[in-house]
């Protein structure tokens, strides 16, 4: 049985939500309780009632017995007489074995069924009398009992206030409950209204970020509640992945940039080898260059694929504990030579026995980044120190220091970002994404990249740059 | 020498095999891994130059098939995945050396020279002899016309490596990861650095260059 899905009739958006859902299953759940607590407290009420009207008419039907045992159908009569007489809260008949009707004040037997014990509920009409209410239909239970020589005696009770007593709890009951669903819905409404109005809120956000505006943030209350704090989580994300998608396209333009001019080059190159076709010589020499800048393409492309899969955090798998003494030696072998090609003096200053945990290959490749840039931009006579310590606070830093001309302190937060090389060294050879990629292996490592002045100017030399990387202090 | 070519990329293929064929080498393709499989247990080659990622049957998987059934040609893989961990993966499946695409074409030819030329059973030698320069390996001693050279431990290392693949060009690259271990790029001439100085020990006082440098490409230690 499917109906056409464009004619399925669907609740407001508000009443869609699971707040309301949940609330009305509370809200059912609530009222269902609560009628089955009533309805037990009702089914308690209303027999304990009756069963005192019944043990009553017994204990009367008892002594009318008693009557009639002692003073004949006489004796029993007269007492009766006497009780209806009296305005007692009985209704007899005495009737003889033939159903005339001898006494009592009724005329006649009730017309309902009698049970086995001969009892029975009935209803009938009442004069006012003695300041009790008169009234048709009244509700009564008896009981009929045959005498030993074949009269019969009625007893009857009014419990007509008990009855109207147990329709009125009954009423309250139902209405109770239904009371306690309706406020449950109601409530539910009220309550889902405001959360889906929130949740709304945080909605339109993620659809106008997919709409393209991706400055759109979730709405915030700062109480700290549920939904807070998933907006704020929410907004962080959003933080996270504008400044992702901020790195890509500089890093798109800086691609741009940077491989725009060696690719212009090249072609210029291969062209020209072509034009200088008889010139043989001329033409290996262009061809050779070419073949270098398309080196130089490749060390750009591998260095920004690197820097890419480093900030997309793939590598904190290959970590191990690491000899840093012998990693920082081995790093100053390799680069010794060269500060010694370039005129500078070189010092590695490391004590043995410290260790760390993570990427060898990693670490290697910052340390020898940092060493690069300061081949690079030491003039000759300056001095490059590597260096590896503990600190007091048990973290473990390496720094590189050397007498450049450093770099100034309102430029310094600029260097990290991908691919900025301060104008001034535009001409210098290298991708300026030096710095970038140790910044990324600092934070792949938990660690912090620092940006000092050097030991100061003297003779020409300096200020100088100190570059730090400080590893937190592992516990244990 | 006989090379199988087992790359998805058919232009790249074909760029390969031309490469190879233009330094005098026969150069056969297959464009899958089964295929490649197939090839490689049929005739015997020299190198196998396998793409990791390809359809049907991926590279690490096909040189893991041959490594089992006891074929030890040497296999150079090629891969976009660079990383500490996919080159630990490739060598464990059997791989002989890897080299992470994008790359220069130079730097393939090396490798594939060296690869086949490990096949001889160098490794064992005591003792490497290019021209009059000698090494001993045991003795850790390098002479040249008889006459001792000292040289500091990495040293040693890098002549030993440009020894073991005389005549064949080794490029920086192959040096930094062969030598040093680093499979990262020096922004600066750090190689270079220590070539001359190498040069400058074994070369210089003996008039007679052996250690070249091949432009654009690497060194070539040849007498």
């Amino acid at each position: 049985m499917t109906q056409p899905a464009g004619h399925t009739w669907r609740l407001p958006p508000f009443l869609r939500t699971t707040a309301f859902r949940l609330t009305l299953l509370s809200a059912g759940l609530f009222a269902l309780s609560s009628f089955v607590i009533l309805a037990l407290v009702y089914a308690a009420t209303v027999g304990a009632s009756m069963n005192r009207a019944d043990t009553a008419i017994t204990a009367e039907i008892a002594q009318i017995e008693a009557r009639y045992a002692a003073g004949g159908a006489a004796g029993a009569n007269r007492y009766i007489v006497q009780r209806s007489v009296g305005g007692g809260e009985f209704l007899y008949l005495f009737q003889d074995a033939d159903q005339r009707r001898l006494s009592g004040n009724i005329s006649g037997l009730p017309a309902a069924p009698a049970d086995a014990q001969g009892r029975l509920r009935f209803v009938y009409d009442r004069a006012p009398a003695d300041g009790a209410d008169g009234g048709a239909g009244r509700n009564a239970r008896g009981q009929i009992a045959e005498l030993a020589g074949g009269h019969k005696v009625f007893v009857g009770m009014d419990v007509e206030e008990e009855a109207r007593f147990v329709s009125n709890t009954l009423n309250a009951v139902l209405v109770a409950s239904a009371l306690a669903l309706g406020l449950g819905i109601i409530s539910g409404a009220v309550v889902s209204r405001r959360f889906s109005r929130r949740l709304d809120a945080i909605n339109a956000a993620a659809r106008a970020i997919k709409a393209g505006r991706l400055e759109t943030r979730a709405p915030r209350n700062h109480t700290g509640d549920d939904l807070d704090e998933l907006s704020s989580n929410f907004n962080a994300m959003l933080d996270r992945v504008e400044h992702l998608m901020q790195r890509m396209r500089t890093a798109g333009d800086s691609i741009a940039h940077d491989l725009r001019l060696p690719l212009t080059r090249l072609r210029g190159r291969l062209e020209g080898a072509l034009i200088d076709s008889d010139a043989a010589e001329a033409r290996e020499a262009a061809l050779q260059r070419a073949i270098s800048d398309v080196d130089e393409l490749l060390r750009t492309f591998n260095a920004v694929l690197s820097l890419a899969r480093l900030q997309a955090g793939e590598r904190r798998r290959a970590f191990e504990t690491l000899d840093i003494t012998a990693l920082l030696r081995d790093v100053a072998e390799l680069y010794e030579p060269v500060c010694e090609e370039a005129g500078l003096e070189f010092a590695c200053d490391c004590p043995g026995g410290l260790a760390l945990t993570g990427d060898r290959e990693l670490i290697a490749q910052a340390v020898a980044n940092i060493l690069d840039n300061a081949v690079k931009y030491t003039p000759e006579g300056g001095a490059v120190v590597l260096r590896g310590r503990r600190t007091g606070a048990g973290a473990l830093e390496i720094s590189v220091t050397d007498t450049g001309p450093g770099i100034p302190m309102e430029h310094r937060a600029r260097v990290l970002e991908r691919f900025v090389r301060l104008e001034k060294s535009r001409s210098l050879p290298g991708v300026g994404l030096g710095l970038s990629l140790v910044q990324a292996i600092a934070e792949v490592h938990g660690a912090r990249l620092t940006l000092d002045d050097g030991p100061g100017a003297v003779d020409g030399h300096g200020p100088g740059l100190r570059l730090a990387l400080t590893f937190p202090a592992v516990e244990g | 020498m006989r090379v199988l070519i087992v790359e998805d990329d058919r232009e790249v293929a074909r760029n390969i095999a031309k490469m190879l064929r233009e330094c005098g080498h026969v150069a056969d393709t297959a464009h899958d891994g089964e295929d490649g499989l197939a090839l490689a247990r049929e005739a015997a080659f020299d190198v196998l130059i396998v793409d990791r990622m390809m359809p049907r049957r991926d590279g690490l998987s096909m040189i893991s098939a041959l490594r089992e059934e006891g074929d030890k040609t040497p296999v150079l893989i090629l891969s976009a995945l660079g990383e500490v961990d996919d080159r630990v993966e490739g060598l464990k499946a059997g791989g002989d050396d890897y080299l992470v695409k994008p790359y220069a074409p130079s730097e393939l030819i090396a490798r594939v020279d060296a690869l086949a030329r490990r096949r001889n059973p160098d490794a064992v030698k005591t003792r490497l002899e290019v021209g009059d320069l000698e090494m001993d390996l045991l003795a850790r001693t390098v002479k040249r016309g008889g006459e001792a050279i000292l040289l500091q431990p990495r040293e040693f290392r890098l002549l030993e490596f440009l020894m073991r693949n005389a005549g064949q060009v080794v490029t920086r690259t192959m040096l930094l990861e062969k030598v040093w271990d680093y499979h990262f790029d020096p922004q600066t001439n750090v190689i270079d650095v220590h070539i001359s100085r190498l040069r400058a020990k074994i070369d210089k006082p003996y008039g007679a260059a052996m250690l070249h440098t091949v432009r654009g490409a690497g060194y070539r230690l040849q007498p």
